[in-house]
């Protein structure tokens, strides 16, 4: 039994609904005919799904099936593997939201406490800050830390340099993307991450062609340039992208030593710059 | 590579695994293998957790949801040409269904594609073979509830079918009448086993 390599440019994907290769097969065709009789059976693209007068509302077909004209913004592709990954993004963003909240307000509620010595004024209290909420966002941006973090250098990273003994400014830090900025600001604090992480890809000597190739980020970003490593090879363009050709497949782990010491003057040559307030 | 004729070889480095081949492999073996079919579910779980974990990835189950996707669309051919590859099939995409979920949630990309295999074998040509009965009222009696609670109207239509098979269709065998009034009772008992239907329906079974 033959199967076909699932192409990331296949029909489905960002299509519109004109498109004849993947429409929601169970949206086409009637199972019955207006007298109620049973349609050919060999219609293979017969559904019980497609008769809204029966169902009396289109609210069967659930939102994660894109259909032409479904509220799926994220992409149209319709198959499986990939539509499941969404909902899991979907649903693991909106955990990591309600428990990011969770954590804010516990720290402004602390904050609170300790200033309510009478004479807090505004300076003491937390700013409310706007959070991003919107899951289209979230999700692209959760998307883009997911193709840093899924390389070697981010490997070596954190098992070389543990949360707790990060320096800010220093050692890169992942974008918050929960805090609201306009889309060139986050997308540039992406670039800058990610061009920071490559202080800690493996040396050249080590099998530099084994280095985990990091596909374009999403959009109309330009490609990003890598300045010093020229053994990397940066293979691609924006026009191959496409939100879910497969994730980066990460690199089999060749045995290394951690180095004790990793190379703090590219580090602080690339500073990472707080953009929060850049419009 | 998987031959067509189920020969297996390996590729020349063993210690590289190609998940998008183990997808392969383990659905071609549930087409065959009814038996396997029934707990691969399980088997294609533990995959997908530990590719998870080790790796942060989802080859495996895209493949697997991939290759099921495929099998789904040429599902007709798949029942002219061999009906128990066809009910194998149906038990495999129920097994996954019941097992694999997404943040604890059963995947929501799967109900309507059950629901039309289940509605398949509710049709009257399949009522009349007892193995897709038996197939019916067995993914039924394993995941009947969950999938009405994803959506519950498709399934009042099912039951809707399943009544008038019953009722109407000839050449219904006995055991396959048996098998829907059971299984109409079950769920009209909110999908519980009652003591009286206990009592009438397997009382008389010996094992």
């Amino acid at each position: 039994m033959s199967f076909r390599q699932r192409s990331p440019h296949s029909g489905g994907c960002g299509s519109e609904s004109s498109s004849p290769q993947h429409p929601a097969r169970w949206s086409q065709g009637r199972k019955r005919g207006a007298d109620g009789k049973r349609r050919k059976q060999n219609d293979s693209d017969s559904s019980i799904f497609d008769d809204e007068n029966k169902y009396g509302s289109s609210d069967n077909r659930l939102d994660s099936f894109t259909t032409p004209e479904g509220p799926g913004p994220f992409s149209r592709c319709s198959d499986w593997g990939s539509v499941v990954e969404e909902d899991e993004m979907r649903t693991n963003v909106n955990k990591e939201i309600a428990r990011y909240k969770r954590k804010l307000l516990i720290n402004e509620f602390a904050r609170e406490r300790k200033s309510s010595s009478g004479s807090s004024d505004s300076k003491e209290s937390t700013v409310t800050v706007e959070l991003e909420t919107d899951e289209v966002v979230l999700m692209r941006r959760q998307k883009q830390i997911n193709y840093g973090k899924n390389t070697i250098a981010y490997d070596r990273y954190i098992k070389e340099v543990p949360r707790c003994h990060r320096v800010p400014g220093v050692h890169p830090r992942t974008p918050n993307k929960f805090k609201k900025y306009s889309r060139r600001s986050w997308d540039q604090q992406i670039r800058l991450w990610k061009v920071a992480l490559h202080s800690w890809d493996p040396p050249a000597e080590e099998g530099s062609d084994l280095q985990a190739i990091t596909p374009v980020d999403l959009g109309e970003m330009e490609t990003e340039s890598i300045g010093s490593n020229s053994t990397e090879s940066q293979a691609s363009s924006q026009d191959n992208y496409d939100t879910f050709s497969g994730t980066p497949t990460k690199v089999r782990h060749v045995d290394y030593q951690v180095e004790g010491e990793f190379d703090l003057e590219a580090c602080l040559n690339e500073p990472l710059k707080d953009f929060s307030t850049v419009s | 590579v998987c031959g067509t004729d189920g020969i297996i070889s390996f590729p020349a480095d063993p210690s590289s695994v190609d998940l998008e081949k183990v997808a392969n492999i383990i659905v071609d073996q549930s087409l065959k293998d009814c038996v396997f079919s029934k707990e691969a579910g399980r088997i294609c779980y533990t995959i997908i957790q530990a590719e998870s974990k080790q790796v942060g990835q989802s080859i495996f189950r895209r493949s697997l949801l991939n290759r099921l996707q495929q099998e789904y669309k040429d599902r007709e051919e798949l029942r002219a040409r061999s009906p128990q590859a066809w009910i194998c099939y149906v038990t495999f995409i129920c097994n996954i269904f019941d097992y694999l979920r997404v943040n604890n949630m059963p995947m929501m990309a799967l109900v309507n594609p059950v629901y039309e295999c289940l509605f398949r074998l509710a049709q009257p040509d399949s009522l009349k073979k007892e193995e897709e009965v038996d197939c019916l009222v067995l993914q039924l009696h394993r995941i009947g509830e969950q999938l009405e609670k994803m959506n519950s109207q498709p399934m009042d239509e099912l039951f809707s079918l399943l009544r008038d098979g019953f009722l109407l269709e000839e050449g219904l065998s006995s055991l396959s009448q048996l098998l829907l009034l059971e299984i109409i009772e079950f769920r009209a008992a909110d999908w519980k086993m009652t003591d009286a239907a206990q009592k009438y329906y397997y009382s008389e079974v010996t094992d």
